[in-house]
């Protein structure tokens, strides 16, 4: 019994043995099975961004957003607090058993661009959404469905400032100007990065933003209301 | 007006505490100078240009890496503390001694000019005539910047767990800044996994108290990551 504890011990990183992991897991995992109790029809053309196309990929998802690099920021500081903020303390208690990337779970991270190929393919369903929720009534626009066009556009501005786009355009040259279409290349070179300079935004705002729709949706099945803005 | 400022003696180990008149605009550099001036002339401190320029001033102000000459007094509330970088040996009071960073330099990968530019005809080798556009060395030229201060490696927790084991941020962007030159003909990506570039886990650290205002993660360090994972991911 002790044997097989050490055993597990020494294959979780040190990361992994603190109150603050241990409560960040117990979250989502309420999160995820919340979704999966709670689930909601169609409602009104509505479909609710989590249920898009279907929650089983969720956590393909999650590991996108796991691995990107700026979430990966966002939970090195305050999940695992390495570190925690960027004051050099004296004690230095806080970073004493940080092993990084060496070791192999972290070492996932590093398959990020494989999570984002897989999320490139998820992003049509959201538009394809936005669309069917435009196409319950063509003579209503409703906010519902500029809600969810918006957050369309938002996941795809996530996904395409990625920083792993960034080195598959272009990042991984030296030499624009040996390729063909040199000058081209260049400019969404740059396009993607300012995006990629705003990627944090990006990354923030549009979780917040699908969870917002989410509860939105849900609300307007609750209270069976639908707000519309405009009669054609 | 008057301010405490706190400035550490490797004679004593401990932070000594001094009363300086304060001037509108005075930096943490002015009121050291002070201090040396007035009451203890034998505290040890470097400072060249006093502009940001040379990078000598470097020291931890209230825990944060940041140039003496740039910090303000009025930015700072409460007592001011001036420690020397921890992550170098100290040598007295505010002056370390990074002389590991130039070993790092000597053993990187040098510039080598690519075979592109180089012509062998009748046995005679020279340099041909090309163009370099503006918009391939844009990216290399972001590195150029860096004034070595070393703040960056001072704020790397990766560096203070990992000792050696970690090249730090300052010496990615060095590399990045030969990897991403179009004339160069090396590739560094071997170097820097050797080299602990892995440690890094992307928190920010660097680019948030760079002097130089060089964004090292999101375009030296995750670049150069990324560049890894197309040889040998995981
Ligand atoms: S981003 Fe990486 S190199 Fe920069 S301070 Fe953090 S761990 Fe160190
Ligand atoms: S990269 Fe920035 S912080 Fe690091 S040594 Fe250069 S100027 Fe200083
Ligand atoms: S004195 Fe030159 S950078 Fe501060």
């Amino acid at each position: 019994m002790k044997k097989t504890r050490n055993i597990i011990k020494a294959m979780l990183p040190p990361e992994f043995r603190s109150i603050r992991f241990f409560s960040f897991l117990f979250l989502m995992a309420l999160a995820f099975v919340a979704l999966l109790i709670f689930r909601i029809p169609k409602y009104k053309g509505y479909i609710d961004p989590f249920y898009s196309p279907t929650i089983l990929i969720l956590p393909a998802i999650a590991l996108f957003r796991l691995t990107c690099y700026a979430f990966r920021k966002s939970y090195n500081r305050h999940v695992f607090t390495h570190p925690m903020a960027c004051i050099v303390s004296s004690s230095n208690d806080l970073n004493k058993n940080y092993t990084g990337e060496s070791s192999y779970v972290f070492r996932i991270e590093n398959l990020h661009r494989y999570f984002m190929y897989f999320s490139v393919l998820i992003l049509p369903f959201f538009y394809y959404d936005a669309y069917v929720s435009f196409a319950y009534n063509f003579s209503l626009i409703r906010l519902g469905s500029i809600l969810l066009l918006a957050d369309a556009i938002i996941l795809s501005l996530y996904v395409f400032s990625c920083h792993s786009v960034r080195n598959l355009i272009g990042g991984n040259k030296d030499c624009f100007s040996c390729m063909k279409f040199s000058i081209s290349r260049k400019k969404i070179f740059d396009l993607q990065s300012f995006l990629n300079e705003h990627h944090e935004f990006f990354a923030w705002f549009s979780l917040a933003f699908i969870i917002f729709i989410d509860l939105f949706i849900r609300a307007m099945i609750a209270f069976h209301f639908d707000i519309i803005l405009l009669h054609i | 007006m008057e301010r405490k400022i706190k400035i550490f003696s490797s004679k004593q180990e401990r932070l000594i505490e001094y009363t300086v008149p304060i001037e509108h605009g005075m930096v943490v550099l002015d009121a050291v100078i002070y201090v040396l001036e007035h009451f203890d002339s034998s505290i040890s401190a470097r400072w060249n240009c006093k502009a940001g320029r040379c990078g000598s001033c470097g020291a931890e102000i209230n825990g944060i890496p940041s140039l003496m000459c740039k910090t303000r007094l009025d930015s700072i509330n409460g007592d001011i503390e001036v420690v020397p970088m921890k992550v170098f040996p100290n040598v007295k009071d505010l002056v370390v001694d990074p002389t590991d960073t130039w070993r790092i330099k000597k053993a990187m990968p040098n510039f080598k000019i690519s075979e592109m530019v180089i012509s062998k005809s009748s046995g005679i080798t020279a340099t041909k005539n090309i163009t370099l556009y503006e918009y391939d060395v844009t990216r290399a030229q972001e590195f150029k910047k860096c004034i070595e201060c070393f703040l960056c490696l001072d704020s790397c927790h990766a560096i203070r767990v990992h000792k050696s084991a970690y090249i730090g941020p300052m010496h990615v962007a060095k590399a990045a800044s030969l990897d991403m030159n179009p004339l160069d003909s090396l590739d560094r990506r071997d170097f820097l996994d050797k080299n602990g570039i892995r440690f890094c886990n992307v928190t920010k650290c660097c680019t948030e108290v760079c002097p130089a205002k060089i964004k090292i993660t999101d375009n030296a360090i995750i670049p150069e990551k990324e560049r890894i994972n197309d040889k040998k991911i995981i």
